[in-house]
C-alpha cells in the first residue's frame, strides 16, 4: 500500500540517528515526505493535513522519555498515527453469521463474495451464499460460476426484480452458519439503492456490513464511505485489487471515516487471493520493523511441520539442505518476495537476486542438490571443483549452474544471517514502545 | 462534471486577477524585488514540465522588466504575486482526484505561462489569467474526437477495441457505445472478447440482445483473439459498419495478460483503441494509463462513473499522462448514459462563472 513511504521515511528517520534534541528541520522534512506519500497513495487530502499536523506537533511538544533517542521517538509517533489511520484490528470470528456486501459499481464485491465463502470454508465452516445482484446481467451467473469452484451452494434468481424478496425467501431456505449476501453495486447518490441496502440490512439483521473498495479508488472514497456508513453502519474494510499498482490510501480513508478498520484485502482474481490484514503488523512492516508473526501464521497455514524450520532460517546455521526445504516451501508459501517482506530486514536492503529467482530456476536448483550428497548438503563448505564436476554431471546441468546455485546458496545464508540481528533489534524496540505506551 | 473544480478554478481567477490588478501600477521594480527562482515545487514536476521555451520565461531579467515598461508600456508579473493563490488551486486539484504528479505539472505551466509574462496594458487582466488556465486545460485535455466523423472516414468495419483493468466498466461502456452509434445510423456487431470472468459473456449477450446487435461468442476459457476474429469476419460478410470488441480487465504489471491483448491488437488491427477507467480512481489512473499506453498504445480515453464523482479529475490526470483524447464519458449505468466529450466545451464551461 504505502511501500514508497517505507523507503522515504527510513531516509527521514536516518537523519534524526543519534540525535538527542529533535531537529525541528528534520522533522519538517519527514512531515513533507510523509504528505508526498499519503497524497500519492490517495489518502484523503485533508485527512493528509490533519495527520501532519498532528505528528509535527507531537513530535515537538512531547517530551522524550529518558534513554529514548530523538530519532526513536519520532519514529514511535508516526508509528502511532499510521496505526490510527489504518484503523482498528477487525475480528473475524468463526461462529454463525451474516455478512453483507456493500460497494461502489464493480469495486469486486461479487469475487470478493467467492473469495470470502472459500475463506470460511477453509476454516471449516458450512457456507451459503445469496446472490441479490438483480441489475447487473450476467451476475448470477457469475457468482454462481465462482460458488461452484469452491463448493459453496449460491441461492438466487435471475429472473427475480426484487433483491429483498430473493434475500427473504434465500434465508428462509439456507441452513448454512455463514451466509454471505452479495449485492449490486451503488453509490453515494443513488437514493434508491441507497433505500434498498438499507432494506437488505434489515431484512438480514446482518452480523457484518462490509464496504468492498477498490484500491484505486481516489478522493471519493471518503464521502461515499461516509454515505454508506450513514446508511447501513459500515463495520469493516475490504480493500481489493491490490495486486495492481494502486496504493490503497482511499481505502484507508473511508476506514478513518466509519471508524471501522480493514477485514481483508483482495490480491487477484482468482478465490484465492484474499489475505487477512492485520494493522499494526502492517505498520511494522512498512517502517521497516519486520513482521515475524505473520511469517509464522503463513508458514503454519500452509506448510507442514517438517517442510520447513523457520528457527533453522533465522539461526544463521543455514545449511544447502535448509535451502533445499525452503525453496520447496517457497512454492507453497508464495512468491519469496512476499515471503522475505514479511521478515525483519529492518534497514537492510535485500539483494535484488534473492527475489528474482523465478520458479523455473528453482525447480532446477533442486535437480542439481538432488545430486548432492548427504555431506555437501550438510556441510556446503567441502564443496570443491571435483565435486561440482559430478554434482553437475549427475543433475545434467551445466558447471556454470552449479556455481550460481553455490553463489545463491551464499547469499541467502548471508541474508538469514542478517536477519537475526534484525529480530533482535526489533524486539528491543518493541520493548520500549511498550514501555513508553 | 467538474463542477467542484469549476468553483476552484473560479477563485482561483478572481484572486489571480485582484492580486495582479494590485501589482500593476509600479511596474518598473529595484532588482531586489525580482522574485527569486522557486525553491518551492516539488521535483516530480521537473520531469514533465522542462519545456525550454517555458523555462526562459521563469526568472524576468530586471532589464527586460525595465525595458518592457519604459517602451512598451508592459508589466510584468512576478512569481510572488500569484503563488498563494497557485497554493490553493493545488489543493482544489488534488480534492478533485488530478493526481498529484499532474497537479504539479499543470501548476508549473500556469505559473510559467503567467509569471515572467508580459502583458501589453490594454489586456484585461481577466483575460490574462483565463488565457493561462485555458491554455493549461486546453494542453491537457487536447482535441476531442467524433467517434461520428472517424468511422466515416475509415474503411468499415471500423473497428473498435476496448481495453482497460478490471471493473472499470468497459463491457457496460460497450453497451453505451451501441446505443450512440445505432442513434447515429451505424450498425454494430459486439465481440465477447472477456473469455475469462465468470458471467462475462453471459453480459454481454444480454446487452447485445436487449440493443438488437449480434454478440459473437465463443466459450469461456477460450482464445479472445479467436472469437474477436470471427467478429471481423461476422462484420465483413454482413457489411456491419462497427465492430466493437470487449476485453477481459487486466492489470498493467501482468506480463502475460498484457501479452496477450498485445496479440488482440496484433492480429486484429483495431482502428481506434479506447482505454476505459473510471472518474473515482484516483493517482493510480496516471500509472495504468501510462503503462496501457507503453505496451498495447490507446487512441482515445473513454471515464465512466463520473456520475459517481462529478469532480473529473482523473479525466484530467488521465489525458495528460498519455497525451490522448478523451471521447466519451459515462453518467451512469443506463445505455443512454454516455455524452461524447469536447474538450473545448468543458474548459470554456469550466472557466465560465461558477
Ligand atoms: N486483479 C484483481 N481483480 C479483481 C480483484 N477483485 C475483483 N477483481 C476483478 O474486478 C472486476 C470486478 O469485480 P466484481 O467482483 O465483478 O465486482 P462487483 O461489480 O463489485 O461485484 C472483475 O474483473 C474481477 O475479476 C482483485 O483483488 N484483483
Ligand atoms: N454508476 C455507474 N456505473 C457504471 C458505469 N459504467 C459501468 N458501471 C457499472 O460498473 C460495473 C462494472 O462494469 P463492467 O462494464 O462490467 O466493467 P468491466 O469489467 O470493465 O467490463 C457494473 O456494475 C456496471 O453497471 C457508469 O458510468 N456509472
Ligand atoms: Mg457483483
Ligand atoms: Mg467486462
Amino acid at each position: 500500500m504505502l511501500d514508497n513511504l517505507g523507503s522515504n521515511l527510513k531516509d527521514a528517520l536516518r537523519k534524526l540517528a543519534g540525535k538527542t534534541v529533535i531537529d525541528k528541520a528534520a522533522v519538517e522534512e519527514l512531515i513533507k515526505d510523509l504528505q508526498r506519500a499519503l497524497l500519492q497513495a490517495d489518502v484523503n487530502v485533508k485527512q493528509v493535513m490533519q495527520l501532519s499536523q498532528t505528528i509535527r506537533k507531537r513530535a515537538l511538544d512531547e517530551q522524550p522519555p529518558k534513554g529514548v533517542t530523538a530519532r526513536e521517538h519520532v519514529l514511535r509517533i508516526v508509528y502511532e498515527e499510521l496505526v490510527a489511520l489504518v484503523g482498528k484490528k477487525v475480528e473475524v470470528t468463526l461462529g454463525k453469521q451474516v455478512i453483507l456486501m456493500a460497494g461502489l459499481q464493480g469495486s469486486g464485491k461479487t469475487t470478493t463474495t467467492a473469495k470470502l465463502a472459500r475463506f470460511f470454508k477453509k476454516k471449516g465452516m458450512r457456507v451459503a451464499v445469496i446472490c441479490a445482484d438483480t441489475f447487473r446481467p450476467g451476475a448470477y451467473t457469475q457468482v454462481k460460476t465462482l460458488c461452484d469452484k469452491v463448493n459453496v451452494p449460491c441461492f438466487g434468481d435471475p429472473s427475480e426484480q426484487d433483491a429483498r424478496k430473493i434475500v427473504r425467501d434465500g434465508l428462509a431456505r439456507i441452513k448454512e452458519e455463514v451466509i454471505i449476501v452479495d449485492t449490486q453495486g451503488r453509490h453515494a447518490l443513488e437514493d434508491d439503492l441507497i433505500t434498498e441496502i438499507i432494506d437488505l440490512n434489515e431484512i438480514t439483521n446482518a452480523d457484518h456490513r462490509w464496504l468492498v473498495l477498490d484500491a484505486a479508488l481516489g478522493q471519493q472514497a471518503r464521502e461515499q464511505a461516509r454515505r454508506f456508513h450513514e446508511a447501513v453502519n459500515i463495520d469493516g474494510v475490504i480493500i481489493t485489487k491490490m495486486d495492481g499498482t494502486a496504493k490503497g490510501g482511499g481505502a484507508m480513508s473511508a476506514v478513518a471515516e466509519t471508524e471501522s478498520g480493514i477485514v481483508f484485502i483482495g490480491q487477484g482474481e482468482t478465490v484465492e487471493d484474499l489475505e487477512w490484514f492485520d494493522p499494526n503488523s502492517y505498520i511494522s512492516r512498512l517502517l521497516g520493523m519486520g513482521d515475524l508473526k505473520a511469517l509464522a501464521e503463513r508458514v503454519q497455514e500452509s506448510i507442514d511441520e517438517q517442510d520447513i524450520d523457520v528457527n533453522a532460517m533465522l539461526s544463521g546455521r543455514f545449511t544447502l539442505r535448509d535451502m533445499y526445504r525452503q525453496l520447496e516451501a517457497v512454492n507453497k508459501m508464495g512468491p519469496l518476495k512476499q515471503v522475505l517482506s514479511m521478515l525483519p530486514l529492518g534497514g537492510m536492503e535485500l539483494p535484488a537476486e534473492a527475489l528474482d529467482v523465478t520458479a523455473q530456476k528453482m525447480s532446477k536448483y533442486r535437480v542439481i542438490m538432488d545430486s548432492m550428497t548427504s555431506v555437501e548438503l550438510d556441510d556446503p563448505t567441502v564443496l570443491n571443483g571435483s565435486r561440482i564436476q559430478r554434482i553437475a554431471r549427475g543433475a545434467g546441468a551445466q558447471l556454470e549452474e552449479v556455481r550460481e546455485l553455490i553463489k545463491y546458496y551464499k547469499m541467502m545464508k548471508r541474508t538469514f544471517k542478517g536477519l537475526k540481528g534484525g529480530e533482535k533489534g526489533m524486539q528491543r524496540l518493541m520493548k520500549k514502545f511498550g514501555k513508553m505506551g | 462534471m467538474f463542477k467542484a473544480l469549476k468553483e476552484k478554478l473560479f477563485s482561483a481567477r478572481k484572486k489571480l486577477e485582484h492580486s495582479i490588478e494590485e501589482t500593476t501600477p509600479e511596474p518598473a521594480r529595484t532588482p531586489e524585488e525580482v522574485p527569486a527562482e522557486s525553491g518551492s515545487s516539488p521535483e516530480v514536476l521537473a520531469e514533465k514540465t522542462q519545456e525550454p521555451s517555458l523555462e526562459k520565461k521563469t526568472s524576468p531579467k530586471f532589464t527586460d522588466k525595465v525595458v518592457s515598461f519604459v517602451r512598451d508600456r508592459e508589466f510584468i508579473i512576478s512569481e510572488k504575486d500569484v503563488s498563494g493563490i497557485l497554493d490553493e488551486l493545488e489543493m482544489g486539484l488534488l480534492e478533485s482526484d488530478v493526481a498529484f504528479s499532474v497537479t504539479e505539472a499543470i501548476l508549473s505551466r500556469i505559473k510559467s505561462d503567467l509569471t515572467g509574462s508580459k502583458r501589453k496594458i490594454g489586456k484585461s487582466v481577466d483575460s490574462v489569467v483565463r488565457d493561462a488556465l485555458s491554455e493549461a486545460l486546453l494542453g491537457v485535455l487536447g482535441e476531442g474526437v467524433d467517434i461520428c466523423s472517424f468511422i466515416r472516414e475509415h474503411e468499415r468495419p471500423v473497428k473498435v477495441l476496448f481495453t482497460g483493468v478490471n471493473g472499470t466498466g468497459k463491457t457496460t461502456s460497450i453497451a453505451k457505445v451501441t446505443r450512440y452509434l445505432q442513434n447515429n445510423g451505424f450498425s454494430v456487431v459486439l465481440g465477447a472478447g472477456d473469455t475469462f470472468r465468470a458471467g462475462a459473456i453471459e453480459q454481454i449477450d444480454v446487452h447485445g440482445g436487449r440493443l438488437g446487435v449480434k454478440v459473437i461468442q465463443h466459450q469461456e476459457g477460450s482464445d479472445p483473439t479467436a472469437v474477436l476474429f470471427d467478429t471481423v469476419e461476422y462484420a465483413r460478410a454482413h457489411k456491419i459498419d462497427v465492430v466493437l470488441g470487449d476485453t477481459a480487465g487486466r492489470f498493467h504489471n501482468r506480463a502475460n495478460l498484457m501479452n496477450q491483448l498485445e496479440k488482440i491488437r496484433r492480429i486484429i488491427k483495431p482502428d481506434l483503441i479506447v482505454y476505459v477507467d473510471e472518474a473515482v480512481a484516483g493517482n493510480d489512473a496516471v500509472i495504468r494509463a501510462e503503462e496501457f499506453q507503453k505496451s498495447v498504445g490507446m487512441d482515445a480515453i473513454m471515464l465512466t462513473k463520473v456520475d459517481m464523482d462529478p469532480k473529473g479529475g482523473a479525466a484530467i490526470s488521465v489525458a495528460y499522462a498519455v497525451g490522448k483524447p478523451l471521447i466519451f464519458i459515462g453518467t451512469g449505468q443506463g445505455y443512454d448514459d454516455i455524452m461524447a466529450f469536447n474538450p473545448r466545451d468543458v474548459v470554456n464551461d469550466l472557466l465560465g462563472d461558477a
